[in-house]
């Protein structure tokens, strides 16, 4: 039997890297050069998961040879380190295996999850949320707003290609897109749409003189305005969802207003706001009667099945072809992990290099004070009191 | 109780470069650098044109001096934001370092200079993480602060802009890049939050941003036909070329005449140079922190080179240096971005701390270093 996590020494804790087990189209691993990087910041064993790696292409050997210290386990061996590092939360069950002490180091997010945090602080189990490391101006440290932008406009434009009579023909206008919300996911698809989503694409579309990419931001100063939100939309090749309501009770597009776009116009989710009836008001989409997509599917026709699953009082009667994922950084595996391995080095050398409790969110390093920051015991007694 | 000195020392000099440049390192990050045991001097003034007295330095620690222009150009590690004049370069001691921005890629002689006096350098510009994206970077602030002062204009130009209307201001954006970026998210805010709350309080018109990128922003018919129905000209563009102009003064004709041109781009003429560079938009004259809002009848446009184009004329918002035109938010942001990377220093003791290898702010800084840039060439 496995004792209690050994933190005191901290220097030569051990890590587990367990794989993603959501959904088949989850390919999402870090990549080796994580794994020499926790050796070089004074890891002890580095087990991966049976596996690890394959989803994008890397042989588990390449783990391996990253450092002498890594070795293959099983999932629950991955879970049993010291510190449990895994992008995507684990998930209840999961968590519930751990031992008081442990560090899992995930995407907690613990502002709109706050049952997470009551659940590891029950188990005694220590936690890091990378979605809560910020600097000391509050701008997150570990984040991939980019791919969200530019992953979502591409897919939406090759759905928009097959679909679009007169796509690649020099002859027709610029096509249109109309972005809600301008903020930082909103400037990324933004730049993205004004490409195609595919630098490459537009290469070619430039070379063959088709005419290229309007954008039309519109705010909330002007999405209430049924008017002119209506004659927008009439107008809209691509209409993008990027907004960041304070009230995710209230729609921004009435599912009546869908009926305005062109028959051959895409919606595109990339806010990935959940549904959740389970509150009262209950929370819904920015964009009436969109379906929730992940990374097993993400392109619904208008008469996809999966419609028929919104909950009820959702209205859907108007439908163009919509793309939702809830992770779409996770549509290119390898150039995310890349991001991703990247930004948590610093935070690992923190978690590796100096006992949990000695962090410090005010005269520690710039990485140390960000760490601790979101750290689950000190930002539960920062709520708490 | 302050630390006893670390080794290195800072001497942070003011910039006298024009009566509207107001920015000094905020006493936080003078702060942090004496929290890390640096002896950190000062130049007399430092703050005074954000309000800030001596004594809001001094108190922060004893190893915090005032001290005149000179001797702050003496200490280890010399910081200022602006480069100072090549002039002031023989203030610096040989093996000090200049820690600025320095624009190593397009000041040759600058970098030839430095290497001449035996100066260590560190370019804020080129300090970067190791995806390339810049640490040290206000390009927020060049948007907001330039949208801001377009749609101020704007209220001079367009005085129906401030009565009651269900109609939208329509902004066209030219390059939806890194500063374009934010440029889209201020125009939906009329430049300005305070604004935007107040026209949405006032029923007054919301705001249309139309981006366009490089696909577009060549094509003549489609350009001119935007222009017809742009309240605000946004140019937040990257040219290949700046030998030759983005949008030519003919173009300029189509604009309302209540338009404002936003300049964010911010090239300068430089017509003896081969190839010359020329501004992006043709025509418009180039403000600073002492002017930045020029009306069509301002002599401003008397003084551009001759032989450039300038018949059509509405309002213009150019600044080379917009953050500048709020100098406290711009210097937290910059002294926020700062405080890691000098910690680094500090904790190196000097260049020859820091390892191409190191940690990720002592990556971020030897790649930014005149070593680096002159190994690299």
């Amino acid at each position: 039997m496995i004792g209690p996590a050994t933190v005191v020494g901290v220097m030569g804790l051990s890590v587990g890297l367990p794989r993603m087990h959501k959904e088949a189209g989850e390919r999402r691993d870090f990549l080796p050069r994580l794994v020499s990087f926790l050796d070089r910041s004074g890891a002890g064993d580095i087990v991966v998961e049976d596996g690890y790696g394959s989803g994008i292409g890397i042989d588990t050997r390449a783990y391996l040879e990253a450092s002498r210290r890594a070795r293959v386990g099983t999932y629950e061996e991955c879970l049993a380190q010291d510190v449990v590092l895994v992008l995507r939360y684990p998930g209840r069950d999961v968590v519930r295996t751990m031992r008081p002490g442990q560090i899992l180091v995930s995407m907690l997010h613990m502002p709109t999850r706050p049952e997470r945090v009551e659940l590891m602080a029950e188990l005694g189990i220590r936690g890091v949320s990378l979605d809560g490391i910020t600097d000391d101006r509050g701008n997150r440290l570990v984040q991939n707003v980019e791919a969200v932008g530019w992953n979502g406009v591409r897919e939406a434009f090759k759905v928009l290609a097959k679909i679009h009579p007169r796509f690649a023909h020099p002859s027709r206008r610029p096509l249109r897109v109309t972005c809600l919300g301008a903020g930082a996911v909103g400037a990324h698809a933004i730049r993205a749409a004004t490409r195609y989503g595919d630098p490459r694409l537009r290469e070619e579309m430039v070379a063959a003189h088709v005419p290229g990419v309007e954008v039309t931001v519109a705010d909330f100063d002007l999405t209430w305005h049924e008017n002119y939100m209506l004659t927008r939309l009439e107008q809209t090749d691509l209409l993008i969802d990027a907004t960041q309501r304070q009230d995710p009770t209230r729609v921004i597009v009435p599912n009546d207003w869908v009926a305005a776009l062109p028959q051959d116009a895409v919606i595109l989710d990339l806010s990935v706001d959940p549904y959740d009836f389970s509150v009262d008001p209950p929370k819904v989409k920015g964009i009436e009667g969109l379906p929730e997509g992940d990374l097993d599917q993400f392109v619904f026709q208008p008469d996809d099945p999966a419609y028929e699953r919104l909950p009820p009082g959702v209205r859907s009667q108007h439908r163009r072809v919509a793309l939702a994922c809830y992770s779409w950084p996770g549509l290119q595996p390898r150039e995310c992990m890349e991001v991703y391995g990247g930004q948590i080095e610093p935070v690992m050398r923190v978690i590796l290099g100096r006992p949990i409790d000695e962090w410090d969110p005010k005269l520690g390093s710039y990485y140390e004070r960000a760490v601790a920051r979101a750290e689950v015991c000190r930002w539960r007694s920062a709520r708490t009191g | 109780m302050a630390k006893r000195p670390h080794g290195l020392s800072f001497g942070l000099p003011r910039m006298h470069k024009e009566r509207g440049e107001r920015r000094d390192f905020l006493p936080p990050l003078v702060g942090r650098l004496a929290d890390q045991g640096a002896e950190v001097y000062v130049e007399r003034g430092i703050g005074s044109g954000m309000g800030f007295r001596d004594q809001d330095y001094t108190d922060l620690s004893p190893l915090v001096h005032l001290a005149s222009n000179e001797e702050a150009f003496r200490a280890d590690v010399v910081l200022v934001l602006r480069c100072p004049d090549e002039s002031e370069f023989l203030k610096l001691r040989p093996g000090s370092i200049l820690f600025a921005m320095l624009h190593f890629p397009t000041r040759p002689k600058r970098v030839q200079l430095l290497r001449e006096l035996g100066v260590e350098a560190i370019s804020m510009d080129s300090i970067t993480d190791d995806g390339g994206r810049r640490l040290v970077v206000d390009s927020r602030d060049v948007a907001w602060n330039g949208v801001e002062a377009a749609f101020d204009a704007l209220e001079e130009t367009w005085p129906d802009l401030r009565e009651p209307s269900d109609g939208a201001v329509r902004v066209l954006v030219a390059g939806p890049g890194e500063i374009g970026k934010h440029a889209v998210e201020a125009a939906t805010k009329l430049g300005n939050i305070e604004r935007a709350a107040r026209y949405a309080r006032e029923g007054r018109r919301g705001v249309e941003v139309l981006v366009v990128g490089r696909n577009l922003t060549a094509n003549e018919r489609h350009m001119r036909g935007c222009f017809g129905g742009t309240d605000v000209l946004v140019d937040a563009t990257q040219r290949d070329d700046p030998s030759t102009p983005l949008i030519p003064n003919a173009w300029i004709a189509d604009l309302p005449p209540h338009a404002v041109i936003c300049d964010l781009v911010v090239d300068p003429y430089l017509l003896d140079e081969d190839p010359p560079t020329v501004r992006s938009i043709e025509g418009i004259p180039q403000g600073n922190l002492d002017q930045w809002i020029f009306m069509p009848d301002d002599p401003a446009w008397d003084l551009l080179p001759v032989g450039v184009p300038s018949e059509h004329r509405r309002a213009v918002a150019s600044c080379y240096s917009w953050p500048g035109v709020h100098p406290l938010p711009c210097m937290e942001l910059y002294g926020a971005q700062l405080a890691p990377l000098l910690e680094a220093l500090i904790r190196a003791g000097g260049m020859d701390g820091l390892h191409p290898e190191g940690s990720y702010h002592e990556r971020a800084l030897h790649r930014a270093s005149l070593r680096a840039w002159v190994g690299a060439g």
